[in-house]
């Protein structure tokens, strides 16, 4: 067997230049203790992950390190990894990403990630993994910064393609890779450019229930390995065969992805306990919602659900907005807006506040609360200040600085965070263990990102999750219909986002307003909501079904 | 093998002139020099400005913890994995590669000395995956004998920069250049009689990705440059290779006596050559 052997040539020259200059020389015990680090820190097998030993601040779980060995025996450095939410994939791709860099296998690399997640993961990978990456920002090096992350379309954009695809990088990892199961997109052709060596795709969504989704994601990875597209398609389209119909797709699948399940995982997850607070208005409270939706009703050009909504989540988020309207209109009957003005001024409270106050007064605990309207947000900050209760706000339109200098505010002195927003920025807030939805999204996606704040990977508490609604209004049904009946607050829905997309259901908030709005009864606005939710439901079970065969 | 991080650092930390001050078995505090600052706390325009102004500046103190668990002081915690240590490390790598020493004799009676040639190298076998090994061999300039372990053989004398008085050195019979060329073919004919498995199985995978990948690209002219492009770093990624690296080499000159004990002794246990 014939091996190619290099020497390191320059070493005998610096050697012949180094000894004439006796102030190049080391003296004995630098010298030993230069041998004593190489022994050290060497790599003595081909197996054994050498990362952890590294990092002795972190504490790897089981199906962690197995997913890294895996990867990097196994893979040679390339697989998908499509492990359920909340299994910490971002720690298996940043400890994988650790091991060849402490292997001197990578230097460069390129991190693709949701432009949520960028500071997420700047975060992790320098606190947690120790290593230094840096997000893109405007004045952005591709050639002379080693450990980029940026998101996919940043990197793929006019002013950078060119350049990104000049560079020769060792790694390339791509977080929300479903981004990339469609090879006629110009994300699918942009990744297959990049020269890279070691490559990680990410996926939350379950990408083997469609075979072609699931053969392009492999094709980045090893390409030829289902063969060429127009073979894959012909052998399995034409059998109308799945992926968890054909065991030897199965096996071969398998050795490009891994894929945990929590079950499977034997870790102990806390739980999240659910209470749905129902709270009745007042009956001038009841008067005035009732006054709102006629008003609206009447003016028959515009729906009057955002109003309603709006009123039930607080009664300057309902003034507010409908002062704005009246500014955008050209005629107007007065009298009747002045008097549904001042029915709301005369409101004294907002029951669903003041059950808020209740609620947070009769426990020692965090709180974290989160409301759909700025205006909700300021009145209850005001409200809890009135009632000594310390709180502080947080919105993702917040600069970087603001919101780690809130969260730090809300972990050290303040009872209660109120946030309009969860999504924007992956904030972490493991401390706390109570969540209000003071008022629900009408997106279960948005509902799922607020309550994974607080009830992920790192939390040691169960976690509580409150749910107010007010009785005889859109949020009983809302909350009936929509959330109960797909059990959003019992499941973790990481399917949901490809359920959805899959439906062709984009924007499902809008959905739901289409239907109140085009309703003209009560009960057909039941029955249009029911059926809504037993597609989704029997879709979800559907999948299920087939993941458990895979 | 560090075996003991702290005295490890309370080492190099003297060795540069450093004052420690150990306040337990995992702290310490130490008063750094110039010279260490300028290599460890990367202020560099903080003397540039002091030279500049003709003041002596005042170098920093460093404030370490070395237990294996973070623990609630005000103190930096340094472990293998830590920045800090990374850039200490490095220090002593890049100014410990080469050397010219000398055996410690009493100085009181002629004594010649005898040169070595020690080498510590590292062996980087790279395909599939990563290894290193690391070998210390010495190689004796007059008779050319050569040992493996030569830093163990090393562990219990004394050397120093200076030669101490009446000692004296008798000059090479082969060059040391030649001697680092003898050491490197010794090497390459000793690996070449490993266990081969990890090439056939690298060149193996190698083979068969690449023909996956001129079949998949097999009907797509508009995409030979990403064929080429792919394949050349496929080939990089697992095309089996042995990379061989100086760690540190040095002229070691040795007693007529350490210079028989070392070529007399064996270590049985974890010899390799």
């Amino acid at each position: 067997m014939s091996i190619s052997i290099s020497r390191d040539e320059t070493f005998i020259q610096e050697y012949e230049e180094a000894i004439k200059t006796p102030s190049q020389l080391a003296d004995w015990q630098l010298f030993k203790q230069s041998y004593q680090i190489a022994e050290t820190m060497k790599v003595p097998s081909f197996k054994d992950l050498v990362a952890p030993k590294f990092l002795p601040h972190l504490e790897f779980l089981p199906h962690q390190l197995e997913c890294a060995e895996k990867v990097i025996q196994h893979m040679n450095g390339r697989a998908l990894l499509a492990d359920e939410v909340g299994l910490g994939k971002t720690i298996e791709a940043g400890l994988i990403l650790k091991e060849y860099m402490l292997r001197g296998l990578v230097q460069k690399v390129l991190i693709l990630v949701p432009a949520s997640l960028v500071n997420q993961w700047a975060l992790e990978l320098n606190q947690k993994f120790l290593i230094p990456a840096v997000t893109s920002g405007k004045r952005v090096d591709w050639q002379n910064t080693n450990i980029l992350i940026s998101t996919l379309d940043t990197a793929k954009s006019v002013r950078h393609r060119q350049t990104i695809l000049e560079q020769d990088y060792d790694f390339v990892i791509v977080d929300e890779a479903h981004k990339l199961k469609n090879h006629k997109t110009k994300n699918f052709q942009f990744v297959q450019q990049l020269s890279k060596k070691y490559c990680l795709l990410l996926t939350a969504t379950p990408v083997q229930n469609k075979l072609t989704d699931i053969f392009n994601l492999i094709s980045l990875l090893k390409p030829g390995y289902l063969g060429t597209y127009e073979d894959f398609i012909k052998q399995y389209k034409e059998q109308k065969r799945k992926v968890d119909e054909d065991p030897y797709l199965k096996q071969l699948i398998s050795k490009v992805m891994v894929r945990n399940r929590r079950s499977d995982t034997g870790v102990h997850w806390t739980k999240r306990e659910i209470e749905t607070i129902w709270v009745p208005f007042t009956d001038q409270e009841l008067e005035t919602y009732h006054q709102v939706e006629q008003f609206f009703k009447h003016n028959t050009a515009i729906s009057s659900i955002t109003y309603v909504r709006e009123f039930c989540s607080s009664r300057e988020a309902c003034y507010l907005s409908i002062k704005k309207w009246i500014q955008q209109q050209e005629t107007i009957n007065l009298p009747e807006v002045k008097g549904l003005l001042a029915a709301i001024e005369q409101l004294p409270h907002h029951a669903k506040a003041l059950k808020l106050v209740e609620l947070i007064k009769s426990s020692d605990e965090k709180f974290i609360v989160f409301t759909e309207y700025r205006a909700t947000q300021i009145y209850l900050q005001w409200l809890l200040q009135q009632e000594k209760i310390p709180a502080v706000i947080y919105r993702g339109g917040f600069k970087k600085g603001k919101k780690d200098w809130m969260r730090q505010l809300f972990q050290n002195h303040a009872q209660v965070m109120i946030a309009t927003e969860a999504a924007g920025e992956g904030i972490n807030l493991q401390f706390c263990h109570r969540l209000i939805n003071y008022d629900l999204p009408w997106n279960p996606m948005r509902l799922e990102q607020r309550i994974g704040r607080i009830h992920r990977f790192g939390q040691e508490n169960d976690v509580k999750i409150y749910n107010f609604a007010l009785k005889n209004t859109v949020d009983e049904q809302v909350m009936n219909l929509l959330y109960n009946k797909i059990q959003l607050f019992e499941n973790v829905i990481g399917h949901l986002e490809q359920i959805l997309s899959d439906l062709n259901l984009p924007n499902i908030e809008r959905e739901v307003e289409q239907i109140f709005e085009e309703s003209k009864s009560v009960g057909e606005s039941k029955i249009k909501l029911d059926n809504l939710t037993s597609v989704i439901q029997s879709y979800q079970q559907d999948n299920e079904a087939k993941e458990h065969l895979l | 093998m560090i075996t003991n991080l702290n005295d490890f650092l309370h080492q190099y930390f003297t060795i540069h002139d450093c004052e420690v001050i150990t306040e337990s078995n995992t702290e310490m505090t130490i008063r750094l020099t110039r010279e260490l600052d300028q290599v460890l706390m990367n202020r560099p325009f903080y003397w540039h400005y002091m030279d500049k102004i003709g003041r002596a500046g005042e170098p920093m103190s460093l404030y370490l913890d070395t237990s294996t668990e973070k623990k609630d002081n005000n103190k930096e915690w340094i472990h293998f994995g830590s920045p800090r240590l990374q850039q200490i490390f490095h220090h002593i790598k890049q100014n410990a590669r080469f050397t010219i020493l000398y055996e410690e004799t009493n100085g009181e009676s002629k004594t010649p000395l005898h040169p070595w040639l020690v080498t510590n190298i590292m062996v980087h076998y790279r395909g599939k995956q990563k290894k290193e090994s690391i070998h210390s061999i010495g190689l004796q300039l007059i008779n050319g004998i050569m040992k493996a372990n030569m830093m163990k053989h090393m562990d219990e004398f004394t050397m120093d920069l200076r030669m101490s008085d009446y000692s004296f050195t008798i000059s090479p019979i082969i060059k040391p250049v030649s001697g680092l060329r003898r050491i490197f073919n010794y090497l390459e004919n000793f690996l070449l009689e490993e266990d081969m498995q990890w090439v056939e199985e690298s060149k193996k995978a190698l083979s068969e990705e690449i023909q996956l990948l001129n079949y998949f690209f097999h009907q797509q002219e508009e995409n030979k440059e990403i064929l080429e492009k792919e394949k050349e770093r496929l080939t990089e990624r697992l095309e089996p290779r042995i990379e061989i690296e100086f760690i540190n080499a040095g002229l070691f000159y040795l007693t007529e006596k350490s210079s028989q004990i070392i070529i007399k002794r064996d270590y049985e246990a974890g010899t390799k050559e």
